[in-house]
């Protein structure tokens, strides 16, 4: 029940509330999309879109699914970017010392993996709360990697030394698609379809609902969230590995700058959802919004300072927009 | 409050033939309750009879499309939540919600912080001594000041909210299904605080599912069915069966449709169970067909030993078999492995995710029956909810609407849905027909009737004494944790029972 019902509001055919509801984040996809095309003449162009894709969408992507997946269970993930981190760190340090670079990649995920075990110990072992055992997670991380590297110098490949597989990884391209977004693609398709279509999806999903029922059931709701949070570490790791490929260099702490934006992205795909559930398309798009107006700005000739006022702007625009069309939709 | 009283035996509150309709469809049909100053007035209907509706518009929070409401003999056209309180009119809600980490002073004076004069800040003594004199004048209850609501029960929880209300000096206090969760004792103290407010003159609407308390305690009850009032009786002119026959249209006879059921070999026996300061020495043995009802008073430990069985609690000593095995269960999930099945007295809390579907809440405990290699069998789950809807006949938009959208009852027969979707076969009902009409009731008790009669065991518990006899075979009281009494359920009265559950003899603490 509503507490108050506007009897007098305008009245919209209800299909068309129906059409806006069900597709708000296209609709707000479009419309951003629609106003930097005329804002500016470079956006629309193919060279400009590739590069929101290559820039601004990939590794946030690839975060931001880390990210759902610890929402899904009703948590959050702090320490996204220590994962990233600890992966990339993992990676270049093995491929320097002469590692083969899959032995190399699968000691990056493994130490992503390795990042998400811990939060699963500290939050279903010992009962922590998400929020505070991944922050404790982000602060020995930040601590871990300054002692590694004494006191945060960057661990360089030198140019020569650069195996064939590590470049593809990072620059390469099959029939023209760079390998990132191939991987970003894969990790979009195999969380879709572990969130909607596997049996742990569900229950992940039935716990950042209702935990106590999903308890009630007879399901062993701890373990499925030690499981989500694992997940989040190693898909996190996946972008650790395609940053440091990208950029072949290690820097401490650099994962950390997606933290903010992915959990932006996260919940403005839960929040523009039809049910309100965190949603691995809703992300994708929450990423997507979030790139193009970090472009579409920069495009305009806007201070870069300005960057984040738009961000935060649009996060407000998102909500206000969830609120509008919830209200009618329900009035 | 100095407004002057009109004449005594005016109306305190007159909804006159209101109509409103949602999406068009007619909740409410030229409705109307007129409710006499200083009485105490009863309001029943199954769910969906429109009693909600009524109120919401009396609080203002919805407004009647057509009709007339007058309150204290005035016409108001368009009431807001923030009027009605200034009227004197104050609602107490089942689970309207309470700041859980305040403390109770903070609680009761939430948004009417007294200050210490002169300054922005709080006067907590003030508060604390202010809130103490209240409870201890009007329920003879001293809540320690600085408890959290968190820690109270649900008793007092309720008892904090009818305290914020008095603190307004109400002329009309609006009760909505203030019992469901109070065993009797905690009841006859609200009965008794009712019944002072209407000496003192105020006006009491009193709604209820619970007909015996409609006949105990009201004046006159109105009767509402299909959206219209379709009587207002004095109650020394009515009785709570010829009520009940209003409500329904139907013979109150087969209100208990008790089947009888050849019983079938033990399915689960406890061998002097205890748990510390819980329970001690429970033994008893449940059979296959057999409905075993379980009842005492807060703290009798009944509800320990249901949720010992489901592994939410463990026993200090003694033994738990089903079918022979040892079943002591360190969590539910081994329970449920071992087919038992809890439908908990917190329907909307532990009982159905409400912002998951009908299917979704079906499936959810028998998810693995419907997973290939890991993946989801959507058909499976489709067909399986829907085979669930139809035979527990489940009234939903579909089988995707969320359970949120259901009424109590039908509510509750998706959370039985989930355990026979898990083939389970010993069933622990935690007063399970609480906050459920009476339609929802009858069928209710008829799908524990199947159920017996498919060779399940079924542990009832439920302080609602007429029903426990009326559904089980045999009835086990709790008393300080110990068994005292059994009754063979057809040939004792509720008032046998309660009898044995307040230990006779024993001089009792207070409420909670």
């Amino acid at each position: 029940m509503t507490l108050q019902t506007s009897a007098t509001a305008p009245s919209i055919p209800r299909a068309v509330i129906g059409v806006i509801v069900n597709n708000a984040l296209v609709l707000a996809l479009i419309t951003v999309f629609a106003i930097f095309s005329l804002a500016s003449p470079t956006f629309l162009t193919i060279a400009n879109l590739q590069s929101i894709l290559v820039n601004n969408f990939t590794l946030l992507a690839i975060v931001a699914i880390a990210m759902t997946f610890a929402v899904s269970v009703g948590g959050i993930d702090l320490s996204v970017g220590t994962a990233v981190d600890f992966a990339s760190f993992a990676f270049v340090s093995l491929v320097l010392a002469g590692q083969p670079v899959a032995v190399a990649a699968l000691a990056g995920l493994g130490a992503g993996a390795a990042v998400g075990a811990f939060n699963a110990v500290l939050i279903s072992g010992i009962g922590i709360s998400p929020f505070l055992a991944t922050l404790g997670t982000l602060f020995i991380g930040r601590s871990i990697q300054q002692l590694l590297t004494n006191g945060g110098n960057p661990v360089y490949l030198p140019p020569s030394g650069i195996p064939e597989a590590f470049r593809f990884l990072g620059r390469g391209a099959i029939a023209g698609i760079p390998v990132p977004l191939i991987l970003a693609a894969i990790t979009i398709l195999g969380a879709t379809v572990i969130l909607t279509r596997a049996r742990f999806g569900r229950v992940a999903l039935a716990i950042g609902i209702q935990t106590s029922v999903v308890r009630y059931s007879g399901i062993a709701a701890r373990a499925h969230v030690a499981v989500a949070f694992i997940l989040a570490g190693l898909i996190a790791a996946v972008a650790g590995l395609i940053l440091s490929a990208t950029v072949t260099v290690y820097i401490p702490s650099s994962g950390s700058a997606f933290l903010l934006n992915a959990i932006g992205a996260t919940f403005i795909g839960t929040t523009l959802s039809r049910l309100g559930r965190p949603n691995i398309p809703g992300t994708v798009l929450g990423v997507l919004l979030l790139g193009i107006v970090a472009n579409g700005l920069l495009l305009t000739g806007l201070n870069f300072y300005w960057q984040q006022v738009g961000t935060g702007l649009l996060i407000f625009a998102v909500l206000a927009l969830s609120f509008i069309t919830r209200r009618k939709a329900s009035a | 409050m100095s407004a002057a009283l009109p004449d005594e035996t005016g109306d305190a509150i007159h909804l006159d033939r209101i109509v409103k309709r949602f999406d068009g469809a007619l909740a409410l049909n030229h409705a109307s309750l007129r409710v006499r100053r200083g009485t105490v007035h009863g309001l029943v209907g199954q769910n969906g009879a429109g009693k909600s509706t009524l109120i919401k518009l009396l609080a203002g929070l919805h407004q009647p499309d057509e009709g007339r409401i007058e309150i204290d003999g005035q016409a108001y056209d368009r009431l807001t939540p923030h009027r009605v309180e200034e009227l004197g009119i104050h609602f107490i809600h089942q689970d309207r919600l309470l700041v859980p980490t305040f403390t109770v002073g903070e609680a009761l004076f939430l948004g009417r912080e007294p200050r210490i004069t002169g300054t922005p800040f709080l006067d907590r003594r003030l508060m604390q001594r202010r809130a103490s004199e209240i409870l201890d004048d009007y329920f003879g209850v001293k809540l320690p000041n600085s408890a959290l609501i968190s820690e109270l029960s649900t008793a007092e929880k309720q008892i904090v909210q009818i305290t914020r209300a008095l603190l307004d000096q109400p002329k009309v206090l609006v009760f909505d299904e203030p019992t469901a969760a109070l065993v009797r004792r905690e009841a006859d103290i609200l009965f008794r605080l009712i019944r002072r407010l209407r000496d003192e003159g105020v006006t009491i609407i009193y709604i209820s599912h619970y007909l015996n308390e409609i006949e105990e305690l009201c004046d006159t009850v109105t009767i509402l069915r299909n959206g219209e009032d379709v009587a207002t009786l004095p109650l020394g002119e009515t009785s709570a069966a010829a009520i009940a026959r209003l409500m329904v249209a139907r013979d109150i006879a087969d209100m208990f449709p008790k089947r009888s059921v050849t019983l079938g070999k033990d399915i689960l026996s406890l061998d002097h169970l205890s748990s510390h300061g819980k329970y001690q020495d429970i033994s008893l043995t449940l059979r296959r067909g057999e409905v075993l009802g379980l009842t005492g008073l807060l703290g009798s430990g009944a509800k320990d030993l249901i949720r010992t069985l489901f592994g939410l609690e463990t026993a200090t000593s003694g033994q738990i078999e089903i079918d022979g095995q040892p079943a002591r269960s360190a969590n539910p999930a081994q329970a449920v492995d071992r087919h038992l099945a809890l439908v908990p007295e917190d329907r909307r809390g532990n009982g159905v995710a409400l912002d998951l579907s009908v299917t979704e809440n079906i499936t959810l405990s028998s998810l693995k029956r419907f997973t290939r290699l890991g993946f989801l069998d959507f058909n499976g789950e489709r067909s399986e909810a829907d085979d669930l809807i139809r035979r527990l006949e489940i009234k939903a938009s579909g089988r995707n609407a969320l359970v949120r959208t259901l009424s109590g009852g039908n509510q509750q027969k998706v959370a039985i849905a989930k355990w026979l979707s898990r083939h389970s076969e010993v069933y622990l009902l935690d007063e399970p027909t609480v906050g459920v009409d009476i339609g929802s009731k009858v069928e209710i008790y008829n799908l524990i009737g199947d159920l017996a009669a498919r060779g399940a065991g079924i542990i009832v518990l439920s302080s609602d004494l007429a029903e426990l006899i009326g559904i089980t075979d045999r009835i086990l009281v709790l008393f300080r944790g110990s068994i005292i009494r059994e009754f063979v359920s057809s040939r004792t009265s509720p008032d046998d029972v309660l009898a044995a559950s307040t230990g006779s003899s024993e001089v009792l603490r207070h409420v909670g």
